[in-house]
């Protein structure tokens, strides 16, 4: 086979070359000489008391080096593993908190949970020697779901609490709402669960560290969504400062949320380099990762709506259940509280709102952020809810939206929450993503569908969602000019296959005029004192992405500078546009910016580097996704014909790394309607703990997804941009379901959860049929 | 056990366990990284390489069964530059994270092999076996149907 000749300049990102040709450099890629492997005992139960644990076989193993029980790890210096919110209670006392501990002490909560750490010469020698292990337990009553757990006879999981809440939260005006409902001509309810799942980026997750004795540093290589999180959280349970670690993150293959955060293994490999004094590596296999990597999702969402004679919204509750696991982790109280209230009322002018949520612990694995982290399933409630009124009370679904659309001219918008929306325009997004669906041709389609036996529906979304806030004030970047006149950046986020670099560029291209060849971006680099939040919810590119605007500016004001003394004339008379540089009505051409850089002496390009820095909030992506399907009755097989996106995401930067992050969004959205579900017994065992058991979305499944972008422009940051990350994920659960909905409606079918499998359906149909 | 095998067009021989798998000799003893492990359990086709020209998967085939056969994995693909296949996934963005990129290109240039002008369908039930959790795949579609459009164009 002749090979193509070496010549990038075609390809869509600059970070590819190296990953299409092997040279990709990811967690486990990492080889240091004399590396030692650490495999991990993880209790087969669910909740028990752990009576006795003889670990004497294990030392004894061939080839082990070092073994970690919990109190070694005390010894060590050694924390529980942090939470990063604590919630206000309704009653106004604070969340009961129960973090996990590294490593399990005198009980285990959930299959999979980390008992102790093997070190050996060789992975295969620390797994074998992991089975030598003598356990014995006092087997508990497990709470693997959420009725069980609220069963007034359910056993205690924490035993300092007297029942399995951890906290009730409620925001919005109860009152208010109670008056509307009161009032209400038409009530509507519904409950929907967004069902627990796996993350499952295709890097399973892995650490390597390797401590440095003369300088008492750690080395530390692992996935992460950028520096200063998982860094932070690192000192917390590691019992190290910042200043005695170097996080290394080259490649990641996917976060989806799953990467800001330390897990058990990160503090197991930590203290055993230290305690050995060589490197040690753990890379999970995909069964650890099903039984440990935090899951996502597991809500339960009851929505109601109270509506007046002619449609329009009085007021919108929610009552909603979250599955926090076993243990307070990270961003699970923080996503069932915040991120399911601060949108709740969606796209429409909703005069009152109120939800509340019950945050319960079940013998499951802890959960935390999964790309939206309750965004994409507060939509999904709401926009299930309002296809369910419609039809409930007999109003067109299209027509329902527009009359309760929040109108172009009443923004900024304040929801009855409390949230401000900057700037949208919703019927925008909803006609054109209706002219490219043929949405008006929908009735003839489905009439051809029925003339074969099969049945046809539609379903649309028009979602809204609130981009990340980011949790530190300020996004910083710093930019320093090489010898060979490359711009390279330096910032806190680190991108897992998002694109930072080749969006980073064509912004240096945009605002200096200077080639993507001429600039790199490079994530978490040490020495450097720079603040600013790490990739999550869809915020690196208009975070860190203004802060670069601002360095570019920053830079345009010193090259104006050091023009005006070589030109001997007035700064004010330089003047920058399209990429080059001349004197105000004296030069006939420009001066292109890299022309200018190679003139610089060093002294003068030295001059240009610098700080960059923004602050940017929370923006408001929203669109309309159209989804039309078909079903074969006999099997209760869904087909996707046609999904069509309208994303209104302000401005776009680098418009085919957005339709990839739709794509992205989408599937993952398809693999919740239709495949994904986490599933334990009764015992708490894990039934879905391989790809045998879990499916993931295949080639084919979406074969073809039409998406465009609207721009409405948004002030929120300096570069007008709105998060894309995660809004197909917030757009296509609705949409999708919706058109199961439409489908199945004709049939009385009208509530069904996810996954919308063929077994499911197929059975709600053959119940229908016998009626 | 001794093997001998050509590994990226290089005859090299190897003393390994029985169960040594033939993912771990490539990453563990040769350091050709860029075959990676996504499962361990042959579904998500991270760890495809080409044993005499066929695609299978590394991780569930042991070392030894790979003797006296010839490897070809993601770093021995375009020796002499970059396969079309390759050329195609990046201009095509048809990839996010990377990290199923290596196994998808194998299984893309098994089936370009066996198939010089597959349709859509042909693709994405050839590439049934590989996953992507970034791309929603249409891309990767489209890159395989660019790359053969290439291949046929220059054989």
């Amino acid at each position: 086979m002749a090979s193509v000749p070496l010549d990038t300049r075609s390809f869509a990102r600059q970070e590819d070359l190296h990953l299409i040709t092997g040279q990709g450099q990811f967690t486990a890629d990492q080889y240091y000489p004399n590396m030692l492997h650490m495999a991990v005992i993880r209790s087969v139960h669910a909740h028990a008391k752990i009576l006795s644990m003889d670990l004497t076989a294990v030392k004894a193993a061939p080839g082990v080096k070092l073994v970690l029980n919990h109190q070694d790890l005390a010894s060590q210096g050694a924390k529980d593993l942090p939470h990063a919110v604590t919630l206000t209670s309704i009653t106004g006392e604070p969340q009961q908190i129960n973090k996990m501990p590294v490593l399990a002490k005198d009980r285990v909560h959930f299959v999979g949970q980390p008992m102790a750490f093997v070190i050996a010469e060789t992975a295969l020698q620390a797994q074998d020697a992991c089975e030598l292990a003598q356990i014995e337990f006092e087997v508990l009553q497990a709470c693997a779901d959420v009725t069980t757990t609220l069963a007034s006879d359910a056993p205690i999981l924490h035993e300092s609490m007297s029942s399995n809440v951890s906290c009730v939260f409620s925001s919005g005006d109860k009152a208010s709402v109670e008056k509307a409902f009161a009032a209400a001509k038409h009530v509507s309810e519904v409950r929907v669960n967004s069902q627990r799942l796996i993350g499952f980026p295709m890097e399973p997750r892995a650490v390597v560290a390797k401590y440095d004795p003369s300088s008492q540093k750690t080395r530390i290589h692992t996935p992460s969504q950028g520096l200063l999180s998982i860094q932070g959280y690192l000192s917390q349970c590691t019992g190290l400062s910042p200043e005695q670690m170097e996080i290394v993150t080259q490649d990641v293959g996917g976060s989806f949320g799953l990467r800001t955060a330390a897990y058990s293994e990160h503090v197991g490999v930590v203290i055993g380099s230290r305690l050995l004094h060589q490197a040690v590596k753990w890379v999970g296999t995909r069964s650890e990762v099903f039984l440990s990597d935090w899951h996502g999702r597991a809500l339960s969402l009851k929505g109601s709506m109270a509506l007046d004679e002619r449609g329009q919204i009085l007021a919108i509750r929610f009552d909603d259940q979250v599955d926090v696991g076993a243990y307070n982790c990270y961003m699970s109280s923080f996503i069932g509280s915040r991120n399911l209230s601060i949108t709740m009322g969606g796209v429409y002018n909703v005069p009152a709102l109120y939800m509340q949520s019950t945050i319960v612990y079940t013998n499951t694995v802890p959960t935390s952020a999964y790309r939206g982290a309750g965004r994409p399933d507060i939509a999904y409630a709401i926009e299930r809810l309002i296809d369910f009124a419609a039809h409930e009370h007999g109003f067109d679904p299209l027509e329902i939206r527009r009359k309760n659309f929040i109108a172009v001219k009443d923004f900024p918008y304040k929801t009855a929450i409390g949230t401000q929306y900057d700037a949208c325009d919703f019927n925008l997004v909803l006609d054109r993503a209706l002219a490219l669906s043929d949405y008006a041709g929908f009735h003839a389609r489905r009439a051809r569908s029925v003339s074969k036996g099969q049945l046809r529906g539609i379903g649309l979304s028009t979602y809204l969602e609130a981009s990340g806030a980011g949790n530190v004030q300020k996004d910083q970047v710093d930019g320093q000019f090489t010898a060979d006149r490359i711009l390279v950046i330096s910032g806190v986020t680190g991108a897992s296959g998002q694109g930072h670099e080749t969006s980073f560029a064509k912004i240096v291209d945009n605002e200096l005029g200077l080639s993507s060849q001429f600039v790199k971006y490079q994530a978490g680099v040490h020495g450097l004192a720079l603040i600013g939040n790490g990739t999550g919810g869809s915020r690196t590119l208009y975070g860190a992405g203004s802060a670069i605007k601002n360095l570019c500016a920053r830079i345009r004001e010193q090259l104006a500078l050091v023009l005006a003394a070589r030109w001997s004339c007035d700064v004010t008379d330089v003047t920058y546009q399209g990429g080059g540089w001349c004197r105000q009505g004296q030069d006939a051409t420009r001066m292109p910016t890299a022309e200018v850089l190679a003139s610089l002496s060093d002294a003068e390009l030295q001059g240009l580097s610098g700080m960059g820095e923004a602050q940017s909030g929370a923006t408001y992506p929203n669109g309309c996704h159209v989804a039309e399907i078909e079903i074969d009755p006999q099997t209760g097989e869904v087909q996707i014909l046609n999904y069509v996106c309208v994303d209104e995401l302000g401005t776009v930067i680098s418009p085919q790394l957005v339709q990839g992050q739709v794509h992205g969004g989408v599937i993952q959205g398809f693999g919740q309607a239709f495949c994904e579900q986490v599933v334990y017994d009764e015992q708490g065992q894990l039934l879905s703990g391989s790809l045998m058991d879990y499916a993931l979305p295949r080639s084919g499944d979406m074969p073809v997804i039409r998406n465009e972008t609207v721009e409405v422009h948004t002030s929120l940051n300096l570069l007008g941009a709105k998060g894309v990350g995660e809004s197909g994920c917030t757009g296509s659960l609705p949409a999708l379901a919706n058109a199961v909905m439409s489908a199945l409606r004709p049939f009385g079918i009208d509530r069904m959860d996810m996954p919308f499998t063929p077994m499911k359906i197929w059975t709600a149909l053959q119940t229908a049929q016998a009626k | 056990m001794k093997i001998a095998l050509t590994i990226n067009n290089t005859p090299q021989s190897f003393e390994v366990e029985a169960r040594t798998l033939l993912v771990d000799l490539l990453r563990d003893h040769c350091h050709l990284t860029g075959t990676h492990v996504g499962c361990d359990t042959s579904q998500c086709g991270c760890c495809t390489v080409l044993k005499d020209g066929v695609s299978i998967k590394a991780c569930t085939t042991l070392a030894v069964q790979a003797d006296a056969s010839s490897i070809t994995t993601i770093e021995g693909l375009g020796q002499n530059g970059l396969h079309p296949v390759q050329v195609a996934f990046a201009q095509c963005h048809a990839l996010q994270c990377g990290f199923c990129t290596p196994g998808m290109i194998m299984s893309s240039v098994d089936l370009l092999h066996k198939n010089a002008n597959p349709t859509d369908e042909e693709i994405m039930q050839a590439l049934e076996g590989n996953l992507c959790r970034c791309t929603g795949y249409v891309n990767i579609v489209a890159a395989v149907k660019v790359a053969a459009a290439q291949m046929r164009a220059g054989a």
